[in-house]
């Protein structure tokens, strides 16, 4: 048979009682990246198949969420931001992806687990499929929300590209996340149902239908010195994990970034404009500015920690895999 | 040349209590210092060599290790202690189209199945047609894997693995698959790869096919190899010892009933 031959050709490996390998684990996934390829190819096919609609739903099915909650809160409730249907769309995008990339691969070892048991391949491309199936979710739902800016009539600028660091905010977290939750549901069951709970607790944690402004309450005027404004305790702890939770940053940063060009991405985003009167009334100030460098930061450090966490645990774990059911 | 190296493998799993029901259980057996299961081992001290080109058949009653041993070769478990070293590409034979997905079409489920058992895409697509052939499924490529017969499956997934050229096939009861016509030719078939000079390792329940197949036995029992010899001496040793075996509980039970 002529050709290349992508894997395993004519290579020695030893199978060995303790071996560690964080490193050759990533040399693995790149040899079995025609894998991964096909896994993700197989993931976007398989999601709509039997309906009628087909890829369209991973569009429609979060407008018409959307759609849903413009109704029950501008309409019933008469509530919500200014430009509520924008505000929404864009902070929907990073928690969809998040959410949906957390689902996938918290179930992707075991759905596979005919296949784990009787060929090797690294375990890792399981949860990598499920990410990247989900990045291009996004991707398309982007070209949606273009299309809307520019029915819109929303000029394009340069600040549009404070989502890219935001987005990779949350694949490294969700990655590190995925890593846990799909090793440990191998061995308990129980974990799909809590993290099914868990997740749709977390929505409400993060600022999709509300903005950021709103959790963290009275505001207070710009410091001159972010170290010293953090030390000086200005924020109830509390109210600061809104601000470590790298999801929040990530919905934060896309509303800055497409709706308020980008000035805000170190800042939460300001509230709506007030009348000196109304804020005296809302106990709010009129500036509306946190310092979110010093949270951008931390944030970043928990998703990363989250990350190196979940991967060595989830290689620890996937010796085992085979072993289970 | 060695292709396969086991030294002093063992593996131990842990065998699980039946699992305490209320939360009153869970304590008692807590206090009792239950940790919930035993360990035992399915393989201890298992050590043998595979030259090139021979064929191997592991027999041994249930829970003698066959499946763990095979495991281990195919890289999806982990000795306890041990070594396995392998050389070359090896492949799992896949029983009744295991990674298929129902929902795809027998093409695109080809080109998946193809690329996690080593193939890459160019030399999938180069023996495309040739692994639709052997499957002898052509008019069903393009339908999607769930409106297929069992039969119409395995045949597809053997079909895919026999053509990733591995250098060792791994074997495991799924020979005599599909009906007459393509047991005949899947046989056929592994006789090839044995001329071309290619490895196997089976594991089967089936005497006659590790007969057809094989040149070389191993006997398991409990973990430890009892006898690793040419196939033949070894299955009649096997077979006579599982005679005496039955022989001896016939005996027993006979003896144990009250008599009349």
């Amino acid at each position: 048979m002529e050709g290349r031959r992508a894997t395993a050709e004519g290579r020695l490996y030893a199978c060995e009682a303790d071996e560690s390998r964080p490193m050759t684990e990533f040399l693995e996934v790149l040899r079995y990246r025609e894998v991964l390829w096909n896994l993700v190819r197989r993931n976007l096919k398989v999601r709509y198949k039997n309906s009628v609609l087909g890829f369209a739903w991973s569009l429609l099915n979060p407008l018409m969420q959307i759609g849903v909650w413009y109704f029950v809160f501008k309409i019933l409730f008469q509530h919500g931001e200014p430009n509520f249907m924008p505000f929404l769309i864009i902070g929907f995008l990073p928690w969809l992806f998040f959410s949906q990339t957390v689902l996938d691969s918290t179930a992707c070892v075991t759905q596979e687990m005919p296949l784990v048991k009787k060929a090797y391949f690294p375990r890792s491309i399981l949860p990598l499929s499920a990410l990247i199936s989900n990045l291009i979710h996004l991707g398309l739902a982007f070209v949606v929300v273009f299309a809307l800016f520019a029915i819109w009539g929303v000029s394009v600028n340069i600040h549009y590209l404070w989502v890219i660091p935001a987005t990779i905010l949350v694949a490294i977290f969700a990655y590190g996340l995925s890593g846990i939750l799909a090793a440990w549901s191998v061995f308990y069951a129980d974990v799909k149902f809590i993290v099914g709970n868990l997740i749709g607790l977390w929505f409400f944690l993060t600022p999709v239908l509300y903005p950021l402004w709103q959790v963290l309450g009275k505001t207070i005027d710009q410091p001159s010195n972010w170290l010293e404004w953090l030390l000086k305790d200005n924020l109830p702890r509390l109210k600061q994990l809104f601000l470590l939770d790298p999801i929040s940053i990530a919905v934060e940063g896309y509303r800055s970034a497409l709706l308020h060009g980008g000035e805000n991405f170190i800042r939460v985003s300001a509230g709506p404009k007030l009348t000196e009167a109304q804020a005296a009334a809302l106990q709010v100030s009129l500036r509306h500015d946190y310092p979110l460098l010093p949270y951008v930061i931390g944030a970043a450090v928990i998703a990363i920690a989250t990350a190196i966490i979940g991967q060595i645990f989830f290689q620890r774990k996937a010796d085992l895999f085979a072993e289970q059911g | 040349m060695t292709v396969i190296d086991a030294q002093n493998v063992c593996k131990r799993y842990r065998r699980p209590h039946v699992k305490a029901h209320t939360v009153k259980e869970a304590m008692l057996a807590f206090l009792r210092g239950d940790r919930g299961y035993d360990e035992f081992w399915a393989l201890n001290d298992v050590s043998f060599k595979v030259e090139a080109g021979e064929s191997i058949g592991l027999i041994g009653p249930n829970g003698s290790g066959k499946s763990t041993m095979l495991g281990i070769v195919a890289r999806v478990l982990k000795p306890t202690s041990g070594a396995v070293s392998v050389k070359g590409r090896i492949c799992p034979l896949l029983e009744l189209g295991t990674g298929f997905h129902p929902d795809l079409s027998g093409r695109e489920n080809v080109f998946l199945n193809a690329s996690l058992l080593g193939l890459s895409h160019k030399e999938t697509i180069a023996c495309y047609d040739s692994i639709v052939d052997f499957a002898e499924i052509a008019d069903f490529m393009d339908a999607p894997v769930k409106t297929y017969s069992t039969g119409m499956v395995i045949r597809l997934g053997f079909s895919v693995a026999v053509h990733v050229d591995p250098d060792i096939l791994l074997i495991d009861e799924v020979l005599g698959v599909g009906d007459e016509h393509f047991q005949h030719k899947s046989l056929d078939r592994l006789l090839d790869f044995k001329k071309q000079g290619k490895t196997l390792f089976v594991v089967s329940h089936s005497l006659s096919s590790i007969l057809d197949v094989c040149d070389r036995a191993i006997w398991l029992d409990r973990g430890r190899i009892v006898k690793d010899e040419a196939a033949e001496e070894v299955v009649t040793k096997y077979k006579l010892a599982v005679w005496a075996w039955e022989q001896s509980l016939a005996e027993a039970k006979a003896r144990n009933a009250p008599a009349l």
